[in-house]
């Protein structure tokens, strides 16, 4: 694999499933922020 | 009419909206197209198009849907005002032209996923020959019916006990079938050969405007946004839902998606294919059912010496492309019923009568695949005006107006700046006119006849049919409004 392919797969997937997660992640914390609100 | 059903939790909304998105096209379209506009070429701008049109997209479709908590017809209505419902009787009218022949697909994965798991499929060597037969007679009806009547016994059931219900557990079946798939993939011999060539960029191409047009219309058909899908969802969020996390998870989810199925399928045909596996890959066959129908049930007969192992692989393949057609066919038939309902029809008498259509109209595309073709050409290319009618919604509302009071309205966990108004206002609109003008130029140069309406994939038959439907939405326009707004 080439250096071209290698960046291209770390930006692509990179972004793309590092996004998910980052996203995922953070919609955790916001949901347990607002159970610890008491909120339902 | 008060809304009194609700998705129930966070997770449950985005596992519903990410199975709208996640679709038939994540898994056959979209490694064909890559393989089609040089790998690692096509990735970078349909990454760069998931940030600049769909999220902004799936954000406006969330928050009209929510705010509005009306189907497309009475959201637009409500947004853009009165008299721009055609606008919404137009997404509605893309969306359920989609349906009528999505629910013959939805029963082709069905029917393979039952002669996959019977060995059936195995028992033939040509399977161009094998699919001839079965489309060309009449089991694609049997099979279309029966995916209407299952669709529309969940859809009946309501969004907690029908939706939720069945998408909370076939999205998550479908992501655990297709990661899988995908390890079985990447650890065939040969495989790494299909993720270089998936991820290997060619400069030459990179600044081809083709290319980025197709990672376009690949991000416009692939998540879902523009559809007024997601909209109609939104109506049953509850208040203190975020939106603009909730898109960006929907939107990453299914591009995320997207990137596993696209290396399950290079590896799997790099790593069994003896003659030239890019021209397999690229092979669009009769309605882009080449890869899926014809070539991978041959690669599945490959997977290992074991019969036992290939029918089960084979069998979680098409399991997964079924359920995908399911979720995704559960939105477009949610949203026609939904447009009923707001016309103040009742829930069981809505379904009844849009599974009825649906068969019916559906009919022509499982007896004739150019009808197919020509339904697929004429809504699919639909969607652009979909997403323009949308952006164009929220640009008459007042674009920041929108995103201070809606999107970052109460229950917003993330608020978001300035730079979506701009994306709304002037990415949006600019990426639709440059589209459709491409579109237009290269219709002509591939067919001398462009303005033929009776051709089955030129512009004439998409303007003609377009033509039609707008002139009746636009004539009975004020009818529309009224009779919402007094069921309302």
């Amino acid at each position: 694999m080439n250096i071209e392919s290698i960046i291209t797969m770390l930006l692509v997937a990179g972004t793309v499933w590092g996004g998910l997660l980052f996203f995922i992640i953070k919609a955790m914390k916001y949901e347990k922020e607002k159970e610890k609100l008491g909120e339902e | 009419m008060k809304q009194q059903e609700f998705f129930s939790s966070r997770w449950t909304l985005i596992i519903a909206t990410l199975g709208i998105a996640v679709g038939t096209g994540n898994i056959w379209r979209f490694s064909r197209v890559v393989a089609q506009n040089g790998g690692g070429s096509f990735l970078i701008p349909w990454v760069i198009f998931l940030l600049i049109w769909s999220v902004p997209l799936i954000i406006a479709e969330f928050g009209i849907g929510k705010s509005s908590r009306l189907g497309p017809i009475g959201a637009i209505s409500k947004t853009a005002g009165k008299q721009f419902s055609w606008m919404g009787a137009f997404i509605v009218m893309v969306s359920t032209g989609i349906m009528f022949y999505y629910s013959v697909v939805t029963g082709w994965c069905l029917r393979y996923f039952l002669s996959a798991a019977s060995g059936n499929l195995f028992n033939t060597t040509d399977h161009l020959v094998y699919w001839n037969d079965f489309s060309a007679g009449f089991q694609p009806v049997i099979f279309h019916l029966i995916s209407m009547l299952l669709v529309a016994l969940i859809v009946y059931r309501g969004i907690t006990k029908g939706i939720e219900k069945v998408t909370r557990f076939l999205v998550p079946s479908l992501l655990i079938i297709l990661i899988i798939l995908f390890f079985r993939a990447i650890t065939l011999p040969n495989a790494f050969e299909g993720i270089k060539y998936f991820f290997t960029p060619d400069i030459n191409i990179i600044l081809d405007y083709k290319v980025w047009l197709n990672a376009l219309t690949q991000n416009a058909w692939d998540t879902g946004a523009g559809w007024g899908l997601i909209l109609t969802y939104a109506i049953y969020m509850r208040k203190k839902e975020d939106i603009s996390l909730n898109a960006a998870l929907i939107g990453f989810g299914n591009n995320s998606v997207s990137l596993i199925a696209g290396i399950t399928i290079f590896s799997t045909v790099f790593a069994l294919s003896s003659v030239d596996a890019m021209s397999q890959v690229t092979q669009s066959g009769p309605a882009n059912t080449g890869l899926t129908f014809i070539y991978l049930p041959l690669l599945f007969s490959k997977v290992s010496s074991s019969n036992i192992i290939n029918i089960f692989f084979a069998s979680i393949f098409f399991l997964a492309l079924f359920f995908a057609a399911v979720t995704s066919l559960i939105s477009m038939v949610e949203l026609a019923t939904r447009t009923l309902i707001d016309f103040g029809v009742v829930r069981r008498r809505a379904i009844i009568i849009i599974a009825s259509m649906g068969f019916i109209l559906g009919v022509p595309s499982a007896l004739d695949m150019n009808f197919l073709l020509n339904q697929d050409w004429v809504w699919g290319v639909g969607l652009i005006l979909s997403g323009a009618f949308i952006s164009f919604s929220i640009i008459k509302y007042g674009v920041d107006k929108f995103r201070r009071e809606i999107i970052n309205g109460y229950g917003s966990d993330v608020k978001i700046g300035k730079w979506y108004n701009y994306i709304i206002s002037v990415l949006i609109p600019l990426q639709v006119v440059v589209l459709i003008l491409w579109w237009l130029i290269s219709s002509a140069s591939w067919d001398p006849e462009w303005w033929n309406p009776f051709h089955s994939e030129n512009a004439g038959t998409c303007i003609a049919q377009w033509a039609i439907v707008l002139t009746i939405f636009v004539l009975l326009n004020k009818k529309m409004t009224g009779k919402i707004f007094n069921a309302d």
